[in-house]
């Protein structure tokens, strides 16, 4: 069991709902699934085993039984006053505190308690939906269980330097264009492609408004008949100004979608603070399947190098290090 | 027309307007890739004109499924066939705030707006936007009244309202800007149940007015 007694935008997730939107249920879930599965990783769990999203961090955390756990952000982080490291597995004891500073990048963290945090599921999910009253943003003096664990170290603890996701504050964003192409001028999709887009204070979990150049619709208009809103749909809505749709979007909606983000820098999005700024690249369908297997492959390796199947080697060339997974044969 | 909507998802276009044959035809292609249960596919969800079918690129790339689909374009498929699922309606009151200013702004009574709100049968196009929301079709354009200029923070679960020529019912309770012209008692949306919506896309909605809360107050 763990005590909440500092937290602000502190909540339950997983990897959301799957299979529901056609009755009109958002898939929700993590923010950052990259950061998230890689931070259920480093204490043994599956990846989507239920683990605490937090916002900007100033958090702290009493632990009430000994439980081993992983801090998956770019923030100081202390037990006891202790500095110890994040991206790495800890044994929190009975009576010990937690905290956790905002993230020096990125905006979304991720703690992760071996077993997972036990909780009511909905539509096959723990992740906190406020809108239909799905749980709720954690406070001060809220407990949260912990499932059963074994209390075994994992068999390795720390996440390679190489494999912490750092986010910068200027991203370029990988889009395939579409669906509703055809509702924005060749110059609307220039506009788009060759500025740089800020990200508003009008931003939530449920998608962030972008400021910049005015996207220019074509004679079709920016409504649409209403469609089904696939994760990272840019839509861009009369004002011309794009809105990108994140964990918690609804399900459908009718404004023309001038592209969607690839799945792969989804978490980039996330991660980029109010302020930040985001230029769009567009690549094909086909390049974005590929950069997601990579991906994928890579959080796979890093599983099995954590679980002690696969070992990584350093390669330094000149000043770049690089890292290499090798199986023994 | 298939298209690709990012890298794990693509629709299908079947039409470029709000019309219950391509709606029909729109859910019978749905079920009927769904029944098909092609590896890699995650969900399907059939909206007016069109169906999103999300994939999981890993298991199967989109030129693939693509191909694959192409061919139940092709079939005539089988025609859904929608229940009728009665609503009942505490109209105006403290159940619907907004009653009096729908009839005031079209030169009608209250009962004139509740007589014509229950006479059709409306078709369930989709469900969308948030759980358990029906896009609803039929309704009268002589009750038709734009939304609140500034919409309400908190509309209660089974709230029904109009919104320029819509109409609808808030299935859970959540922020919103529709006029609200009464209330349902029944639960039309529960997490718990195999299928969590009473209404489908294909189904016909009848509201019928009663006064009387507690008859349906039991049997949730």
């Amino acid at each position: 069991m763990i005590e909440i007694i500092e937290a602000a935008g502190l909540s339950i997730q997983d990897l959301g709902r799957e299979g529901y939107q056609k009755y009109g249920v958002p898939v929700g879930g993590v923010m950052d699934r990259y950061s998230a599965i890689i931070t259920n990783y480093l204490v043994g769990n599956d990846r989507n085993a239920p683990l605490l999203e937090f916002f900007m961090g100033e958090l702290k955390l009493k632990f009430l039984k000994d439980s081993i756990f992983a801090v998956g952000a770019n923030s100081e982080v202390r037990l006891n006053g202790e500095k110890i490291e994040a991206w790495k597995s800890h044994m929190g004891r009975e009576g010990d505190t937690l905290e956790i500073s905002m993230p020096k990048n990125g905006v979304y963290g991720y703690i992760s308690f071996q077993g997972g945090i036990k909780c009511k599921k909905i539509f096959g999910s723990c992740s906190t939906y406020p809108q239909a009253g799905w749980g709720r943003y954690l406070r001060g003096g809220d407990k949260v269980e912990i499932q059963y664990s074994s209390k075994k170290m994992p068999e390795r603890r720390e996440l390679p330097e190489e494999l912490i996701p750092k986010y910068e504050k200027e991203q370029i964003i990988r889009v395939i264009l579409g669906p509703q192409r055809e509702h924005f001028t060749e110059e609307g999709i220039r506009t788009f492609l060759s500025n740089k887009y800020i990200v508003t204070e009008e931003s939530n979990r449920m998608g962030y408004r972008l400021e910049g150049a005015k996207i220019e619709h074509s004679e079709k208009g920016a409504d649409i008949i209403s469609d089904a809103i696939p994760l990272g749909s840019i839509q861009v809505p009369e004002s011309g100004k794009p809105i990108i749709m994140l964990a918690d979007h609804q399900t459908t909606g009718g404004y023309a979608k001038i592209g969607v983000v690839i799945s792969a820098d989804i978490p980039k999005v996330a991660q980029t603070p109010i302020g930040g700024k985001l230029k769009f690249k567009e690549v094909s369908v086909e390049e974005a399947q590929r950069i997601w297997k990579r991906k994928w492959n890579t959080l796979q390796n890093i599983k099995r190098y954590l679980n002690g199947e696969i070992r990584a080697l350093r390669v330094k060339i000149n000043d770049e290090s690089l890292l290499a997974f090798v199986e023994e044969i | 027309m298939i298209r690709a909507a990012g890298d794990s998802a693509l629709i299908i276009n079947l039409g470029n307007e709000i019309d219950e044959e391509i709606n029909k035809r729109v859910l019978s292609i749905a079920k009927r890739i769904e029944e098909e249960k092609i590896e890699g596919v995650r969900e399907v969800v059939p909206t007016y004109t069109s169906i999103c079918v999300y994939y999981d690129p890993l298991i199967i790339s989109y030129e693939k499924l693509k191909f694959l689909l192409k061919n139940y374009l092709r079939e005539k498929p089988k025609e859904i066939r929608g229940k009728i699922v009665e609503i009942p309606v505490i109209y105006g009151g403290k159940y619907g705030p907004d009653i009096e200013f729908v009839a005031n702004y079209n030169g009608l009574s209250v009962d004139d707006v509740i007589e014509i709100h229950t006479k059709p049968l409306y078709r369930v196009y989709m469900l969308g936007f948030l759980p358990g929301f029906a896009y609803l079709g039929g309704m009268d354009e002589r009750i038709a009244t734009p939304r609140l200029k500034t919409p309400r923070t908190r509309v209660l679960a089974g709230s029904v309202g109009i919104a320029g020529k819509q109409t609808g019912w808030y299935a859970i309770e959540s922020p919103g800007g529709w006029r609200i012209i009464g209330r349902t008692p029944i639960r039309t949306f529960n997490p718990n149940k195999k299928t969590p919506s009473i209404v489908l896309p294909g189904d016909y909605v009848k509201f019928k007015a009663i006064e009387d809360v507690k008859e349906y107050e039991e049997n949730d």
